[in-house]
């Protein structure tokens, strides 16, 4: 079985971020990137299926500072093919990444693409649902865990309120991965100073990007102090008193 | 002249079948010893013939002299007794040997007779006592006393060996006696009153005359030699094993600084896997256990939650050696957990009387773990935090100078400016928002005394010994190679450092290019610069405290009076707790075990420790100097309710104060 693991970096939280001169994007000047979380996962439970059914596992993303370290790291968990997409990426957008992806995924023919279900930088929507359109498969996303029988896959989706659907889909197919069925492993650095000597990374040149369908950011800013909230204080029947007084004051009663 | 007869009473037949038993008894004892040596040399090479002249002199000093095996008293003294009597006593059976079948069977002459005989005699009555004395003693502690270390857990059946040990010596000793007196009763030479015991033995026995006196001799000389022989051909299958391989362990003990890990194996993965990837040193480690358990009672593991005993690892390592059953090395013999509890605080290994280096092999199996990806969440955050951030807060390398902000005159860079001292930080002084405060008292005392100071900012990152402690090798590695890179452009004399992990990994595993800079604790440095006088206290505090000494600078780096005398210095007055110094008891935080979840902790080292300062009369500081004792201390304070009778203080906080 062939598995593709689209992933994306999204900025680091931990480095304080700050808005560019126009306002309307991030300053790239002292953003660090880190590997969108649920894209690890998806990378996981690859890597899990590939060590309980055997099959390929292919991870790919776009060049940027890191991507060689997290190309490699994948490898160590046992990865076996390494796609870097080279190109200028600064302006590009998810839909313009699902392009970039498809037409990749055309050539490489996967029974499985399973990755991140969403980011925290998914502003023109995830990736995966794109993708699929894209591709022309079926999408099941918020996925955390999944047996692949013959040619369909069982997986399991989760809902709001502790509830569990599994739900079966015909392959090949996009998966949106929630959760890996277990938490990314740890990978020792010996292990991937290891796989630098051995793993290659196919650098793949990308022409152009294909930004139609994305959205077009008109302001960025930080959260803005709402009106500050009134504290009521005192026993029930006062404070249910003073409720009534505002609402009725407020014109809601 | 004095002398004695050579198998007097004993027939032809029977010489000529000890002679014959002899002969077996060293083909056995033989075999025995091949058998472990050979496995031993299973384990992978290890080079351990360096200083030659030192380790000749630790094996006299700790063999002969028992040295570290008389730390303890009671257990000493009855080590000493039983080890001296039978020593002599064995040697003593050597020169009546070679005196009977050497000088006089090739060169026709005696040389045990006359005065040299007598002496003979008398040494020989003397110290079989002792080994009495000391098997007395050995009987009633195991019997009587029974210590809790000296439980038969892992395995019931060591009882059978310990109990046959004592039995088996008792009767050589004894029936030994009995010979003697009984060869006194019957031939009553002139010279028998320099035999003390036998004498009185043989007048116990007089009444009852010959023959039967004849009779018995010769038949508790053969008991004597059966149980003699039997013990000696069955000794490499007993505990009595430790008679040859605790001298051997102690005469191959590293010779190297403490603080200094042996690398990781990375044949088939990193870390040990299973037994045979242990170095032969450490398989020779796992055979000299004698179970004493000395360790046990050392260990911060053991003593908060019972999950690790140091003297049970050795227990189970050295019997799946010689488990045929296939049993795994990890799961099945060594739990994770056991693992995983250790603090390195190296306690076990200073107490060890064989000189084992539990920690090596604890260390070597850990990297095995983290090879396979098994550790707990936390741990495999901090480790990637570290991996990513360069400090295991998960914050950003940019920010771990900001403790500096504010401070008038600014903080040199060093990385701009040549400076004398090079501060390295670390992550706890930097990072932890509580610590902080001790951080900047530090600056500002360093200015006060004009040192001429700066640090990395954003160029330092975790000195990595505790990650190195982990198990996490390769990470370790790569922080070794990012800051040596940073301080081989940096003009400096001397690195100084708050932290005794930082310290000790700086001083004993970084590479260097064999050109190592001076490296100081600050306590060190705060002690250099009072004795030069550039320290100056216009205040005498007049605090009685105690001092508590962290693993990495005392156990590990013997620096245990600059701290001291810089308390001293501030006025005020040092109160020790029982376990100080080399004994000192482990906060519980190292060995990256600040990073690791607690598991059914009954009381925790730190709280431990906490109770132990509590109870010296009129003490109402607890001084510590290591960033992480800071805060392990501080917490512990607050959760045993001791928080208005003793305070946490930094040793800077003194400094600081006093001036």
């Amino acid at each position: 079985m062939k598995i593709a693991v689209p992933v994306k970096f999204v900025p680091d939280l931990v480095e304080e971020l700050t808005i560019d001169p126009s306002g309307a994007a991030l300053d790239t000047s002292w953003l660090r990137l880190i590997i969108n979380e649920f894209d690890d996962h998806a990378v996981e439970q690859a890597i899990l299926l590939k060590e309980r059914g055997g099959g390929q596992v292919t991870v790919m993303m776009t060049e940027s500072d890191g991507a060689d370290d997290f190309l490699f790291t994948a490898a160590a968990k046992g990865a076996d093919q390494l796609v870097k997409l080279t190109g200028d990426f600064s302006s590009i957008n998810n839909h313009a990444l699902a392009h970039v992806y498809a037409d990749l995924l055309k050539e490489l023919q996967p029974d499985l693409v399973l990755t991140g279900v969403q980011a925290h930088n998914d502003i023109d929507g995830a990736v995966g649902p794109l993708l699929a359109e894209l591709l022309g498969l079926p999408y099941v996303g918020y996925v955390a865990g999944l047996t692949v029988q013959g040619d369909k896959a069982v997986v399991r989706k989760e809902y709001s309120g502790g509830l569990v659907a599994e739900i079966e889909v015909k392959l090949p197919a996009v998966l949106g991965i929630q959760a890996a069925e277990q938490p990314p492993r740890y990978v020792a650095y010996s292990k991937i100073r290891q796989v630098m000597g051995t793993a290659k990374i196919e650098e793949r040149p990308v022409a152009g990007l294909d930004l139609s369908g994305g959205t077009a950011v008109s302001r960025l800013f930080q959260p803005e102090a709402a009106e500050r909230a009134t504290m009521l204080e005192g026993g029930a029947d006062e404070v249910a008193d003073r409720l009534v007084a505002i609402f009725k004051e407020i014109g809601t009663l | 002249m004095p002398i004695r007869e050579t198998f007097w009473n004993i027939p032809h037949w029977a010489e000529i079948t000890q002679y014959v038993l002899a002969l077996l008894t060293a083909i056995v004892f033989l075999y025995g010893i091949l058998r472990h040596v050979l496995r031993w040399r299973k384990g992978k090479p290890e080079k351990r013939f360096d200083r030659l002249g030192g380790r000749l002199w630790s094996f006299i000093v700790q063999v002969f002299g028992q040295r570290r095996t008389l730390d303890e008293a009671y257990p000493g003294i009855m080590h000493f007794t039983i080890f001296w009597g039978m020593l002599v006593l064995a040697i003593g059976t050597a020169l009546a040997t070679v005196d009977w079948d050497v000088t006089h069977l090739f060169f026709g002459f005696q040389f045990l007779t006359g005065w040299v005989y007598i002496i003979f005699e008398l040494t020989l009555d003397i110290l079989g006592l002792l080994v009495i004395v000391g098997l007395g003693m050995a009987i009633y502690r195991r019997y009587a006393s029974r210590p809790a270390r000296l439980q038969n857990f892992p395995a019931k059946a060591l009882a059978r060996d310990d109990a046959y040990v004592l039995i088996m010596l008792t009767l050589i000793t004894i029936s030994g006696y009995l010979t003697e007196g009984l060869r006194l009763a019957v031939t009553q030479p002139e010279w028998a009153v320099w035999s003390p015991i036998g004498n009185v033995i043989a007048a116990a026995f007089l009444s009852i005359g010959d023959p039967t006196n004849q009779a018995l001799h010769l038949v508790i000389w053969a008991f004597h030699i059966l149980t003699a022989f039997g013990v000696l051909a069955f000794l490499p299958f007993t505990k009595l094993f430790h008679i040859f391989s605790v001298p051997l362990n102690i005469f191959f003990r590293s010779m190297k600084p403490a603080g200094a890990l042996p690398a990781a194996n990375m044949e088939g993965g990193m870390g040990v896997k299973e037994w045979k990837q242990f170095t032969w040193k450490q398989l020779l480690d796992f055979d000299s256990c004698t179970r004493c358990g000395r360790c046990q009672d050392v260990c911060p593991a053991y003593a908060s939650a019972q999950i690790l005993s140091p003297r049970n690892m050795m227990i189970k390592l050295d019997a799946h050696l010689w488990d045929k059953n296939g049993h795994s090395l990890h799961g099945e013999v060594i739990a994770a957990d056991e693992l995983w509890a250790c603090t390195t605080c190296r306690a076990c290994v200073q107490v060890c009387p064989a000189f084992i280096d539990h920690i090596s092999t604890f260390v070597d199996m850990r990297r095995h773990l983290v090879d396979q990806g098994r550790m707990d969440k936390m741990l495999q955050d901090a480790l990637a935090n570290v991996g990513r951030y360069g400090n295991s807060f998960g914050q950003s390398d940019r920010m771990r100078a900001k403790w500096t902000q504010g401070i008038q005159p600014p903080v040199p860079d060093a990385r701009r400016e040549p400076v004398e001292y090079l501060w390295f930080v670390g992550d706890y002084a930097s990072y932890n928002a509580t610590l902080t405060e001790i951080t900047r008292m530090t600056a500002a005392v360093f200015q006060k005394a004009g040192l001429n100071f700066g640090i990395l900012y954003d160029g330092e990152r975790n000195s990595g010994n505790d990650v190195r402690r982990v198990g996490e090798e390769g990470l370790f590695e790569m922080l070794a190679e990012k800051n040596s890179q940073v301080l081989s452009k940096v003009q400096f004399q001397t690195i100084v450092t708050t932290d005794p992990h930082t310290y000790n990994t700086l001083k004993n595993e970084y590479k260097w290019d064999g050109n190592r800079p001076n490296i100081l604790h600050y306590a060190e440095l705060l002690d250099q610069l009072i004795c030069a006088g550039r320290l100056k206290f216009s205040k005498k505090l007049g605090y009685k405290v105690t001092y508590h000494d962290p693993c990495y600078l005392g156990r590990y780096n013997d620096v245990y009076d600059a701290p001291r005398r810089v308390i001293e210095a501030t006025g005020c007055q040092v109160i020790e707790m029982p376990r100080c110094r080399e004994r000192a008891f482990c906060c519980g935080a190292g060995g990256g075990r600040i990073w690791m979840e607690e598991k059914d902790i009954k009381e925790r080292p730190s709280e431990s420790r906490i109770r132990e300062a509590v109870n010296l009369e009129g003490v109402n500081t607890f001084v510590v100097a290591c960033p992480k004792d800071a805060t392990m201390y501080r917490d512990a304070v607050k959760t045993t309710g001791n928080e208005s009778r003793l305070a946490v203080k930094d040793l800077i906080e003194l400094v600081h104060a006093a001036l």
